[in-house]
């Protein structure tokens, strides 16, 4: 009997073309949408999982501010994780690691420059139980000078050579040491907040002269390590937490040690000193909220449709019955049809899905493929999809089998009240989606054009930054000394306005910046609580970013390019309460243990990106050799210019440092790294804002296709009678007018309550005008009317006694 | 006796006021006879056809149909009853367009309890019977108003019903398909035994039945 049901359900589709392409695009695009979003949610959910990794938590700060703690550094002190071990049973173990953002390896000829490694006790593979290839996971990282690297750069380095017990040359902060590869591990999942290239053993730090000695003892000065704990099963985090807090294992009443679970990392921890910009579970709960908008969408669409349609199906349904059908078995051949439609859709939305996933990928960043994808993962976001196809097509089936036999097949079937008010019901929920999401869309979009176009306080066109990492076995001092000849050689280059070096700069880690509390100032100011960052830089480093004075100027210059000079930013006095910056300019302030001469206060630039806050910042005066900034001109700003000059520093840094990889960074495209997650963001939400305002159009257009079809001899009837081709568009249209008005009227509270809570992510935050609603709603009031306007021009304009003859 | 109406009335109300569609009816029908309703439009015919039919109910009266009471059974029951013993035609056929002759047969046996191989073989038998096999694979979309009836009779027959009920069965075919509809009939009265009731305008296709029952204002006169 089955093979009928198909039959007809095939003959069906074919025959109702239109029908059959609405339906099953919309199914088809709201299916996709909803994988595609899901898929990246799952991924974004599935940072740090391997077996164990329940256990594993990471610790941190918190700072007092004012009366309360507040999270702070993602950083611990190198005492923390063994004082902890030592005093709660509960924590089996910990590993430290301590991060080295870049280095340089030599082997023989080859140099290689690597990002991310760490330094890290021998019990790293107890907690992070990633796969060691080669080598011993209780012994690779005891000895001092001991070295495991993933497999990629084991390739890089060795190639298909056995690199165990081989010597390597590590060069960090310019400074070489020789270790020994004492394994190869597997690559650290892209879906890692941490991503550890190779780990040197943390004995190293021992006999590694880099360090100095009051670095190696356990102390509570420097909060330079991630540290993470394996806690027992059975402990509760939560008691653990209120132990730590009340242990007060640093015995300082500003900070106390805190405690997170390592899943939580990726999408909730968002510290200064992150190792890298974590996700964000607000953009997971939108980006899972738009997902179930659209699938929602269009299974409305469905049940719309196929309703709307079922009308048509009257008479089969009548001779079915007089042959004896029962209502079960109607219903029945009404799911075996929904259910071949919905296989279609779902097959076209997988189909589309993976034929997707390649741009989908660049797009988000992620590294989604079908290995990774996680079957029984995916298996309640089937179950979800299943449950509404069946739920979908219950409806129009129930609708269908109750009709009266009789009625059916004398063609006197028609729209009930009841039928009528659902379909307005979903038309106004469809609508209200809509409008909610086009708010959505233009909030975000205001949004971050509102974050790029903040004065950012600084000018960061045309700056190269060219890191210094170098290569050299030269000692420091001549090192150093290479470096500042570079750094004149490249000033003579013609496209060079300005060169100067710096410790860091706008966009840069928060790594390259200290953090310390106690300042005096001049009338008496003396405070031990706020937190202040500080780096140093050059006298002319103010000029080459365009960062203005308040009042004073910038260092003296000097020969040793080095002085007592500071220059604070705005925030800095504010945050110590001091109302005229002239009253601190050439005063002396006293930190560190030292008096600074302030020679300047600069107005506030922001430093970490416009979605951070300004911090107080006292910038001093000294040499670095890693960065040296160039300030292009404009001969230098078109595409060929450009890889011109390129070329040509590179050309410069090869006479210096042959045997270096030569690295840069254009500084605006880094600031606006900061929030690259961010635009990602509101692109996403537009483009699927965009499908799903297509789907609710393609509801709107098969709507309005079968009410035009319907109310033919009611349109015929009314022309004869003198009726206009407007007033029957009118006619024909106030109802969707109508409808988009209620939805609107429910869409703006609810689109500025949801909008106003994802804003509070942002310390700058555009505002929520009324022109965003009323944009929202004039746009979805178009598109409905441009959908249904060419269909009901077409039956507004009929000749009437086309349609009345053949009554 | 196949089945047997007593004091049948069925009404709308309609305004507050009480319009009859069937008037006190009483009508007995043997096995075997071939019975032609006539009335002006709006008299009753059809939905005296569709009580017997027991696709409407009627609100007051009895209805006797073989052993059982129909106005005492629940509606499953009823159904089932007619499913098994009643086979209707119409006048504007009412075949599914999305089926083939073919298909169309087997659609009524899809919900009665015969086996695949069962339902082809009665599929078989009617398409020969009817020397329609040539058209089994047609859409009745591609046949004459004529042979698209002769498949709804054909349909009407499959389960081998004792009753057929033909709703002016040749209201939309010429004259000639007519006839060859109205032979059609008297040979299954005669020669296999079929009851038929019809409802017809026409004095020419009444008289192929045995009898004549008139109805005006939901009155037998």
């Amino acid at each position: 009997m089955n093979q009928l049901y198909f039959k007809i359900a095939v003959r069906y589709l074919l025959k109702n073309k239109l029908y059959s392409f609405l339906n099953i695009t919309g199914l088809a695009v709201g299916i996709a949408s909803f994988v595609l979003i899901m898929v990246y949610v799952n991924y974004e959910k599935s940072y740090d999982r391997f077996e164990g990794s329940d256990q594993v938590h990471r610790i941190y700060m918190d700072y007092l501010k004012g009366e309360s703690f507040e999270p702070g550094d993602a950083m611990t002190y190198n005492a923390s994780g063994p004082t902890l071990k030592n005093q709660f049973p509960e924590v089996l173990d910990y590993v430290r690691f301590y991060y080295f953002e870049k280095v340089t390896f030599a082997l023989g000829d080859k140099i290689i420059e690597q990002p991310t490694g760490s330094m890290a006790d021998d019990s790293y593979f107890n907690i992070f139980n990633y796969e060691l290839i080669n080598g011993n996971k209780s012994s690779a990282l005891k000895e001092p000078n001991s070295i495991v690297l993933t497999e990629s750069l084991k390739d890089k380095l060795f190639g298909s050579e056995d690199p165990i017990n081989k010597p390597l040359e590590m060069i960090w902060d310019g400074d070489p040491v020789t270790l020994r590869v004492t394994g190869v591990m597997q690559d650290v999942p892209k879906n890692s907040h941490f991503r550890n290239n190779f780990l040197v053993s943390y004995s190293t730090e021992n006999t590694w002269d880099v360090f100095p000695e009051r670095h190696k003892k356990l102390n509570w000065n420097m909060n330079n390590f991630y540290t993470y704990l394996k806690v027992d099963k059975s402990a509760n985090i939560a008691s653990l937490r209120q132990k730590m807090m009340d242990a007060d294992i640093e015995e300082d009443e500003e900070e106390r040690h805190n405690i997170e679970a390592l899943h939580d990392i990726h999408l909730l921890s968002d510290k200064p000193y992150e190792v890298t910009e974590n996700g964000s579970a607000t953009r997971i709960k939108f980006l899972t909220a738009i997902a179930f908008i659209i699938l929602v969408l269009s299974w409305l669409n469905y049940i719309n449709l196929s309703t709307t349609k079922a009308m048509e199906r009257a008479k089969e349904i009548g001779v079915r019955k007089v042959s004896g059908a029962q209502r079960g078995q109607l219903i029945f051949q009404s799911l075996i049809e929904t259910i071949v439609l919905n296989v279609l859709a779902v097959l076209i939305a997988f189909g589309l899905a993976l034929l997707l996933l390649p741009i989908y990928n660049a797009f988000t960043g992620a590294e989604i493929n079908l290995n990774i994808i996680d079957f029984m993962q995916l298996m309640p976001m089937i179950g979800i999809v299943l449950l509404g196809m069946v739920l979908a097509g219950l409806y129009p089936a129930i609708v269908l089998s109750n009709y009266s036999p009789t009625k059916a097949l004398k063609g006197k079937i028609r729209a009930s009240a009841n039928g009528l008010n659902l379909r307005k019901g979903l038309i106004i929920t469809q609508f209200l989606a809509t409008i909610i999401l086009v708010i959505g869309t233009i909030v975000v979009t205001k949004q971050i054009k509102h974050l790029q176009e903040q004065p950012a306080g600084v000018n960061l066109n045309q700056i190269v930054s060219i890191q210094g990492s170098v290569v050299s076995s030269k000692k420091d001092s001549l090192l150093h000394n290479d470096f500042l000849v570079l750094e004149q050689e490249l000033a003579k280059l013609p496209f060079v306005e300005k060169v100067t070096n710096t410790k860091t700069f706008p966009g840069a880690s928060f790594d390259n910046l200290s953090t310390s509390i106690g300042m005096s100032l001049p009338g008496g100011i003396e405070d031990d609580k706020v937190f202040y960052y500080s780096y140093y830089t050059q006298h002319d480093y103010f000029e080459l970013l365009n960062i203005e004075f308040v009042v004073g100027k910038t260092f003296v210059d000097s020969p040793l390019n080095t002085s007592d000079n500071v220059v604070v930013n705005e925030t800095f006095l504010k945050a110590f309460g001091v109302n005229d910056p002239s009253s601190v300019v050439n005063k002396k302030i006293k930190f560190w243990g030292h008096e600074w001469l302030v020679t300047g206060v600069i107005k506030d630039y922001h430093h970490f990106g416009l979605k951070k806050p300004i911090l107080p910042m006292v910038i001093r005066h000294g040499e670095s050799n890693d960065n040296i900034l160039l300030k292009l001109d404009a001969k230098a700003s078109s595409t060929a210019g450009f890889a011109s000059a390129i070329k040509q520093i590179e050309k410069t840094w090869k006479r210096m440092f042959p045997s270096s990889t030569f690295d840069y960074t254009f500084l605006d495209s880094k600031f606006e790294a900061q929030y690259a997650q961010d635009k990602q963001f509101g692109t996403a939400f537009s483009v699927f804002t965009g499908l799903a305002v297509f789907i609710a159009c393609l509801g709107l257009f098969g709507l309005t296709s079968y009410t035009c079809a319907q109310r033919r001899k009611e349109i015929g009837i009314r022309k004869v009678n003198g009726a206009s081709v407007f007033k029957i568009l009118a006619l024909l249209n106030i109802d969707f007018v109508k409808w988009v008005g209620i939805a609107f009227v429910i869409a703006v509270p609810t689109g500025w309550y949801f909008m106003n809570n994802w804003l509070q992510n942002f310390p700058i935050k555009t505002t929520i005008n009324w022109w965003v609603f009323f944009l929202a709603g004039i746009t979805t009031l178009l598109v409905a009317l441009l959908t249904v306007s060419w269909q009901s021009f077409t039956a507004a304009n009929g000749n009437p006694v086309e349609v009345l003859r053949d009554e | 006796m196949l089945l047997q109406l007593n004091n049948i009335f069925k009404w709308v109300n309609s305004g507050g006021q009480r319009i009859f569609l069937l008037k006190d009816i009483n009508l007995e029908v043997e096995e075997g006879e071939f019975i032609s309703v006539m009335g002006p439009s709006g008299s009753g015919k059809s939905t005296l056809l569709n009580v017997i039919g027991m696709l409407d109910g009627f609100d007051e009266g009895e209805y006797h149909f073989l052993d059982e009471s129909v106005h005492n059974l629940k509606e499953k029951h009823r159904s089932n009853l007619y499913k098994e013993y009643i086979g209707f035609v119409f006048q504007s056929y009412h075949l599914l367009d999305e089926l083939t002759v073919k298909e169309n047969l087997e659609m009524p046996l899809l919900y009665k309890k015969y086996k695949g191989a069962e339902r082809k073989a009665m599929v078989a038998d009617m398409l020969d019977r009817f020397n329609i096999v040539g058209k089994k694979d047609l859409f009745p979309t591609q046949l004459s108003g004529g042979q698209q009836q002769l498949v709804g009779v054909a349909r009407a027959l499959i389960a081998n019903p004792k009753l057929i009920l033909a709703d002016e069965p040749t209201g939309n075919l010429n004259s000639q398909q007519s006839e060859e509809i109205m032979a059609l009939f008297k040979k299954l009265n005669e020669e296999d035994g079929v009851t038929i009731i019809q409802v017809t305008h026409s004095e020419k296709n009444a008289a192929y039945g045995s009898r004549i029952v008139n109805l005006l204002d939901g009155r037998k006169v």
